[in-house]
């Protein structure tokens, strides 16, 4: 063994020895009892076409942290054109150096975590075979892909005829990363996602299908075929391991090694996690008369934050299933990784697996933000897991609705008012509070419905693509109301799970559930850039009176003056509100008035131009105007929609006292 | 001298100046008041119209967010105000200190002289408490290295915390060489204050000397770093009474501010009376040192 090596895995034991102290030290655990489950709840007949089945076995090096495996492919070719190749991902060449598209559109830096200056990873296929032929040496990276080693192509020997099923059977070895996006690994954590070459989708209309298979973009996340995932997994025997699925069986295994099986069926992804230190919880999730069966695996450190996942988990289920689909599978993982590889590995879903991220030390009881990310991340069982939308190309059909849907199960789970915080006195809803530290869509340079690619830059990909469709739903919510618009989405669900929508069929499900073309809500919201910008232009009362002036010709002269033309004790009140912006929605605009009394005035601007006078008589003063006053509308700026006529400085004298005793108080630390 | 003495002695000087005391503080109030006044109408000049702002104060936390999103420019502006306010009572602090020292050192009797006593010696040695702000520079900015230094090796547990002593533990430990410098520099330049006001009429003193001997004089005298950090431990103590005490009491409405502000000056009062306290028994242990170098005596040509 050469010596640097050798210093190289003596200092890798030595971590793992300091580290295994403070986690309190490696131990053989018991062997894991199998499920015993069927993957699939209830009936089980395939919820999907199948078109990608994958059977795996691999090993894992939990040292040098590398996977050696051999997998078989089963491709199904579903669609009414013929196939001359397959094309697939090779993920882990994301991170092998910094030509590669995700390196590149990325800097090196993802969500707060930084590559690793040393610890790259890649995938290596030692072998390609079909029917025993070898077939390494045809494989070809796609012509415009330059230094990019993430999709590979496979000439087939014959082209394959609709319906027909083609088995490939593959060589490979991973080396994983120093985790910072999503797979990899810190010290002894391993979260192994992406890890296998994974066949593209056929998209596109019958007979003219194309292959989707993208370069992996850092923006982007993944899109592949339901299938069925039968996967072996060999590590040492002080691992903790959770995959995918039900686990089929746990045996022992030469050189203190464990293996165990899984199966998962009617998924497109299949992750797993190993670490020598991890504790697990569950509790049963009811569905549909049946129950799932809910984990979180955790470090001992943070167990007091694994109840509260677990509690957020069950709660996910519970709901979504009832708003939506019920949850189709047996199991649900839930992985709160170790501290020091939450940046990187935490927030991220796969079927029946989720990692979550959120505990800290300032993460008290009733802020929620652990419990938050754990329902995000489940939610994607829904939209992704189960509605398996293409995510680099429509991202927001899956992150925002889905960041839409999260809003709904927190209000349902932790109630209206609380469901951000609820915090000793304070209480924040999450929706509110998501869209408080969003942008506001008009400053955007990129609609909503754009590739994860092409988007400007990742803040905007983010901004878009959650905060600005969660403020388009919400829209839509305040409009025609949460119960129609769930109806939409559910009905939307059923008609897709275990499919691959697209935004069209988003969209088209969400007209027929409200009845209404929203042709004007959705091209300027979601195919354009802009927003509202609503604005008050005037608000005014003069106090009332018949005509004064001179009025008739020569001797019928009359003038009429204040004498003859009295006050009437009324008010005539001028409210002149605007939207200079691209997004038009019909609104509500209240009037408050001196004596308490409110009067309200709809104003649809759709097609009628950009402002709108409204003239109101009282017999008092106006005081406050409100636009939007239920807050239906989600995308515009709040501080300005309501404006009292009358200035009023007690709040900011408050404000400002509270800031000059704070002054004052800096000013004896620095001074006398 | 003892502690005890040191208190004493700051409990008879503010006992028998307490009108030269009061005095200092009116204007410490009148320059807040001056700050709040700024704060006040950059604010009301943006949400006077706007009662998401009422939500904002009242405790909505979306809505303070929102605002905050909504009026950077103004927040900017009186980031400004603040930090303005902050640079002038730091030359304001130069005057007082020294007309207090002087004060406190003369001992004079009646309104009149007390008054005299306190212009003549702020005035006198104002300039050479500004060489000292400029000779006491580098301590600051080794205090400033040490921080940035021991936070960046505490960061890595402090972004991994999971509990409120995980998170505050590396954070006390990682300030506490910094506060322990800060502590030591910053009763230097208080002790190098009370010299320079002392002194300053019998003998030579270049400021970056008496600064120099200064250090050496409290590194053999630990009782003026106890003394100076009983002041700071209860100047925090008040302060930490206070927050405890109000949590949970908001005070609405204009009215409610002015109550709330008043309470506040009540409370900054008693950390002022601490303060001077403190600077009496600075000025009584000022006393005992060895003296400085003596003036030379300068040869004047006689009036013709």
């Amino acid at each position: 063994m050469p010596r640097l090596e050798r210093i190289l895995i003596a200092g890798a034991l030595a971590a793992a020895a300091c580290s295994g102290t403070e986690n309190g030290g490696h131990r053989v655990r018991p062997l894991p009892t199998p499920d015993g489950l069927p993957a699939l709840r209830g009936d089980q007949t395939p919820r999907s076409a199948r078109a990608a089945s994958y059977t795996i076995d691999a090993h894992l090096d939990a040292v040098r942290h590398q996977i050696t495996a051999t997998q078989t492919l089963r491709w199904t070719n579903t669609g009414a054109s013929t196939v001359d190749y397959l094309p697939f991902h090779l993920y882990l060449n994301a991170f092998k150096n910094e030509q590669s598209l995700f390196m590149t559109s990325s800097h090196g830096s993802m969500r707060g975590a930084q590559a690793s200056a040393s610890n790259w990873g890649w995938i290596e296929l030692e072998s390609v075979q079909i029917a025993g032929v070898e077939l390494g040496k045809t494989l070809r990276h796609p012509a415009d892909q330059g230094a990019d080693e993430t999709v590979v192509e496979l000439p087939l020997p014959a082209p394959l005829a609709p319906g027909e099923t083609i088995a490939v059977d593959f060589k490979f070895v991973d080396q994983l990363p120093e985790v910072f996006a999503r797979t990899g690994f810190e010290d002894e954590f391993h979260m192994i996602g992406q890890w296998f070459p994974k066949v593209g989708v056929r998209v596109g209309p019958a007979g003219a299908e194309t292959w989707e298979c993208r370069p992996f973009h850092s923006n982007s996340e993944f899109f592949a075929d339901f299938g069925t995932y039968d996967v072996t997994l060999t590590a040492p025997a002080t691992e903790v391991v959770v995959a995918t699925g039900v686990l089929v069986a746990a045996t022992e295994a030469p050189g203190g090694t464990r293996t165990y099986t899984y199966r998962a069926e009617d998924v497109h992804d299949f992750a797993w996690m190993a670490d020598p230190y991890m504790e697990m919880i569950h509790g049963p999730a009811s569905v549909d008369g049946g129950t799932v069966d809910v984990r979180v695996v955790y470090r001992p450190a943070q167990a007091d934050f694994a109840h509260r996942h677990l509690a957020a988990a069950i709660g996910t289920i519970e709901t979504m299933s009832k708003l939506y689909v019920p949850y189709p599978w047996r199991v649900m993982t839930v992985i709160d990784p170790p501290m020091n590889a939450v940046e990187g590995a935490g927030g991220m879903e796969y079927p029946t697996l989720v990692t979550t991220s959120g505990d800290s030390a300032l993460a008290r009881p009733g802020l929620r933000l652990p419990e938050y990310v754990t329902v995000h991340e489940i939610g994607h069982n829904w939209f992704q897991g189960m509605l398996a939308s293409n995510e680099p190309v429509e991202a927001w059909l899956d992150e925002g609705v889905n960041e839409w849907a999260d809003a709904r199960v927190m209000t349902a789970l932790y109630g209206a008012r609380a469901s951000g915080i609820d915090w000793r006195g304070w209480q924040a809803e999450i929706a509110a509070l998501r869209r408080a530290i969003a942008e506001d869509p008009e400053s955007l340079p990129s609609p909503i419905a754009s590739a994860a690619f092409a988007f400007v830059d990742s803040a905007t990909y983010a901004e878009a693509t959650y905060s600005s469709t969660l403020r388009a739903l919400s829209t839509l919510q305040g409009t025609y109301g949460a119960a129609r618009l769930d109806a939409a989405v559910k009905a939307y669900a059923q008609a897709w799970a275990f499919k691959h929508p697209t935004g069209r069929d988003f969209f088209a499900a969400l007209q027929a559930g409200l009845g209404e073309d929203l042709t004007w809500f959705i091209d300027p919201v979601f195919e354009r850039v802009g927003g509202m910008h609503l604005q008050l232009l005037e608000a005014a009362c003069r106090e009332q009176h018949a005509a004064r002036g001179v009025f008739g010709q020569g001797p019928g002269r009359r003038t009429i003056g204040t004498g003859e033309a009295p006050l009437t004790g009324a008010y005539v009140c001028d409210v002149v509100v605007a939207n200079t912006g691209t997004v038009h929605v019909p609104l509500d605009v209240e009037l408050e008035f001196a004596d308490g009394s409110t009067q309200r005035v709809h104003w649809d601007d759709r097609g009628t131009g950009a402002w709108q006078r409204f003239t109101v008589e009282r017999s008092s003063q106006l005081t406050v105007v409100t636009l939007d006053p239920d807050r239906k509308v989600a995308l515009a700026s709040p501080v300005t929609l309501r404006y009292r006529l009358a200035g009023d400085g007690a709040a900011s004298l408050r404000a400002a006292a509270w800031g000059a005793s704070g002054v004052q108080t800096l000013m004896q630390v620095v001074g006398l | 001298m003892t502690l005890r003495a040191l208190a004493l002695a700051g409990a008879r000087a503010v006992s028998k100046y307490t009108g030269t005391v009061i005095a200092v503080f009116v204007v410490q109030v009148l320059v807040a008041l001056a700050c709040m006044l700024g704060l006040w109408l950059v604010l009301a000049q943006v949400f006077a119209h706007y009662p998401r702002f009422d939500d904002a104060v009242d405790g909505d936390i979306v809505a303070l967010i929102e605002c905050v999103r909504f009026a950077v420019p103004a927040l900017l502006a009186n980031a400004a105000i603040v930090v303005s306010t902050l640079a002038a009572w730091q030359l304001a602090t130069w005057f007082l200190v020294g007309g207090l020292a002087g004060v406190l050192a003369q001992r004079p009797d009646g309104r009149g002289e007390t008054a005299r006593c306190f212009g003549a010696d702020g005035a006198s040695t104002f300039l050479a408490y500004a060489r000292l702000a400029l000779v006491a520079l580098p301590g600051w900015t080794l205090v400033g290295f040490v921080a940035a230094t021991t936070l960046h090796a505490a960061m890595p547990r402090v972004e991994t915390a999971l509990s409120l002593p995980q998170l505050l533990g590396p954070i006390a430990l990682a300030l506490l060489p910094p506060a322990l410098l800060l502590h030591f520099f910053g009763t230097v330049t208080d002790y190098t204050r009370i010299e320079l006001t002392l002194r300053r009429d019998s003998h030579d003193l270049g400021v970056l000397s008496t600064y120099l001997r200064t250090g050496g004089f409290v590194l053999r005298r630990p009782a003026t770093l106890v003394h100076a950090g009983l002041g700071w431990a209860l100047f925090w103590i008040v302060t930490a009474a206070y927050l405890a005490l109000s949590a949970g009491h908001p005070m609405f409405g204009g009215g409610g501010a002015l109550v709330l502000f008043a309470v506040r000056l009540g409370v900054a009062l008693v950390r002022h009376v601490i303060k001077v306290s403190v600077l009496a028994g600075q000025v009584e242990l000022g006393r005992v040192r060895p003296l400085p170098p003596q003036r030379p005596t300068a040869k004047l040509a006689p009036k013709p």
